[in-house]
């Protein structure tokens, strides 16, 4: 059940570089919230631009606390860091599809990219099984939340293309080393980050035999299903063998092996 | 509180009850989708009436993406109107079986890629007859190669189309006009002569946004049509002209954001309102646009949104 509702900052802080982190009062939508699901923020003030942005839920506590991680990239999110304590916005969420919670005798493991690691971080907050955070970015300065993942026991590995921390390359590099150390075990995979690494990270481990849940996202205008602006190639049964899915409302979650890599 | 009672009837061709409706605010077509994915949001029989996206004899995919891009006070899209097709549309139940429980009118957008199309859907509504309030032809899509804005564009193509689902339905019809021409008088005139009972105006304009880092196309059909506030004052002139052409109501849309805007578009001739663009800023803009019109006409001792319609001073 998903519901509008006005958000309250508690307060809106640089974490480092351009990542900010900004926690709202949100009790209505905290109370449905699951790993994996996004909210559609009406930026307060934002004049001119109309449009709501969306963004992973990072994490929730009992109080109604919401925490969302952002990355200034643009127009809305630059003006988004510039809000203040007690400054309202309008929130729309919980939306879309949670990751499916990893059974108790599956071990967890997320590879993330950028500021996908805001999407995972309560799926494995909240996992019985202590698992593995493959996290990746261009430099050191694309990795985030690396504490607070190693707080919740998980193992984190990380790579960057500079080699500026962690392993040097790309991120899908680092699954191998996983498996052959957990030959024998359950694994289940998840993963989000930019729509490259996704499509590589789906096909590696379907030619490894798992299959992986993927956060595939895209350009969001309505967020609940509506206008058919946010959608990805799935497989279909159609003579294309394909058909266009709505992220927002069909996913953001989507299983490697339902994915059209065309 | 204010009447805002919308009688769409015309008095030589009357569905009574019908085209009757509780208030004159509905969605605009592909903005609301098919009603069941905002209906977690309000109760949908609050609205005038619910417009379904557009749907064709087959389902579609629609266009490549990015398919959206936000501009100054507006957007383009380009989605190209991927949709079910009319026989996922009348059986599967997220669609219309959703929408007869939901005790509201329901209109529905049709498009087609040739007249054969458009007279397809328009038989198998039949099936539905009693469950529709209206079928809008959509003769304006800026965004798809085959149909669309060539039918609304150009005036024998846009009469043949009308009359010939004219002659396969008795359902009540409104067409969508383009404001893609250089005057909009002609073509609603078109649709009256050709039976049309109702003119819906205006569609989106093309535009063209272009990110200027990668020098691509923020939308990978090349252009978009333009829709929200920006175009707001040409939809206002061109509802004002086609009130002035015809006699059948005029439904009015094009960057309605608030009731304020709303009066406007009656002000200039239109019986009822869209809200399209709107909706993707705040799921709840219909129903904030009714409390603001019942709020204008109480403030300025009007009793019904009748008694406004048309009547912008000189
Ligand atoms: C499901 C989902 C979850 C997301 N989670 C996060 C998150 O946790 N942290 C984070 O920093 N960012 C996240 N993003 C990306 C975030 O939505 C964009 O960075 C943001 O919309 C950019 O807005 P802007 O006004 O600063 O940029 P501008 O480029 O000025 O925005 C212009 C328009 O493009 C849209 N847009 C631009 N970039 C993106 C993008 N990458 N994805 C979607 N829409 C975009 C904007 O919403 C806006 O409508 C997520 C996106 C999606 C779809
Ligand atoms: C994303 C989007 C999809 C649309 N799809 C349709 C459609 O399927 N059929 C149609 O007749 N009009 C469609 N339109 C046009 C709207 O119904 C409306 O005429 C136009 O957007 C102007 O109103 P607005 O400024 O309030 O959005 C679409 C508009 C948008 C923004
Ligand atoms: S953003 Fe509108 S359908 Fe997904």
């Amino acid at each position: 059940m998903s519901v509008r509702q006005n958000g309250e900052i508690i307060n809106n802080n640089l974490l480092y570089n351009d990542y900010y982190k900004v926690d709202f009062y949100a009790p209505e939508i905290t109370k449905n919230a699951k790993a994996g699901q996004f909210i559609h923020l009406k930026i307060a003030k934002l004049e001119d631009r109309i449009l709501r942005r969306p963004f992973s839920i990072c994490n929730v506590s009992n109080d109604g606390t919401l925490t969302i991680l952002y990355k200034v990239v643009g127009k809305g999110t630059e003006h988004l860091s510039k809000l203040k304590k007690c400054d309202v916005c309008d929130i729309m969420g919980p939306l879309g599809n949670p990751y499916s919670p990893p059974l108790d005798d599956e071990i967890p493991v997320v590879i993330a990219g950028g500021y996908g690691a805001a999407s995972t971080y309560l799926l494995l907050h909240n996992s019985q099984q202590k698992g593995y955070l493959l996290l990746g970015g261009r430099s050191k300065d694309d990795l985030i939340l690396v504490d607070e993942y190693k707080k919740t026991g998980s193992t984190v590995l990380t790579s960057t293309n500079d080699g500026s921390y962690g392993h040097k390359g790309l991120v899908t590099e680092l699954i191998p080393d996983v498996l052959a150390k957990n030959k024998g075990k359950k694994l289940r995979f998840y993963a989000c980050g930019p729509m490259g690494m996704l499509m590589a990270v789906g096909q590696q481990l379907l030619k490894e035999g798992f299959d992986a849940e993927l956060s595939l996202d895209h350009l969001m205008c309505c967020g609940v299903g509506a206008c058919f602006a946010c959608v990805i190639k799935v497989k279909a049964n159609n003579e294309d063998g394909w058909r266009y899915a709505r992220t927002c409302s069909e996913g953001p979650i989507f299983k490697a092996s339902e994915v059209y890599y065309g | 509180m204010a009447n805002l009672t919308t009688n769409l009837n015309t008095e030589n061709h009357p569905f009574n009850e019908k085209l009757i409706l509780k208030n004159p605010v509905m969605p605009a077509s592909g903005t609301f989708g098919y009603g069941v994915e905002y209906a977690e949001y309000f109760k949908l029989e609050k609205l005038g009436a619910v417009v379904v996206k557009g749907i064709a004899p087959f389902a579609s995919h629609g266009n490549p993406t990015p398919r959206v891009a936000e501009v100054t006070s507006g957007m383009l899209n380009a989605i190209g109107l991927q949709g079910p097709g009319i026989d996922k549309f009348l059986k599967g139940e997220e669609y219309l079986p959703f929408l007869k429980q939901q005790n509201c009118p329901i209109i529905v957008n049709i498009w087609g890629k040739t007249v054969e199309d458009y007279v397809e859907v328009a038989e198998r509504l039949n099936e539905e007859a009693d469950a529709l309030t209206a079928i809008e032809i959509n003769i304006s899509c800026p965004n798809v190669k085959e149909g669309g804005v060539a039918f609304g564009t150009d005036e024998k193509l846009a009469y043949t189309v009308i009359s010939k689902v004219r002659a396969a339905t008795n359902i009540p019809l409104i067409t969508k006009l383009s404001p893609n021409v250089t005057k909009i008088a002609p073509f609603a005139q078109v649709a009256e002569d050709a039976g049309s009972n109702m003119i819906s105006l205006i569609n989106t304009i093309p535009g063209m946004a272009i990110d200027i880092k990668t020098r691509k196309p923020k939308i990978a059909n090349l252009t978009g049509g333009l829709s929200g506030p920006a175009i707001k004052p040409i939809a206002v002139r061109m509802v004002n002209e086609a009130y002035n052409a015809v006699k059948i109501p005029i439904i009015g849309m094009g960057g309605i954001m608030t009731g304020d805007d709303a009066i406007e578009f009656f002000l200039a001739g239109a019986s009822a309102i869209g809200v399209g663009t709107a909706i993707f800023a705040d799921p709840m803009a219909p129903i904030n646009i009714i409390d603001g019109i019942d709020k204008f006409l109480d403030s300025e001792g009007f009793g019904n949104i009748s008694d406004i319609i048309g009547q912008m001073g000189k």
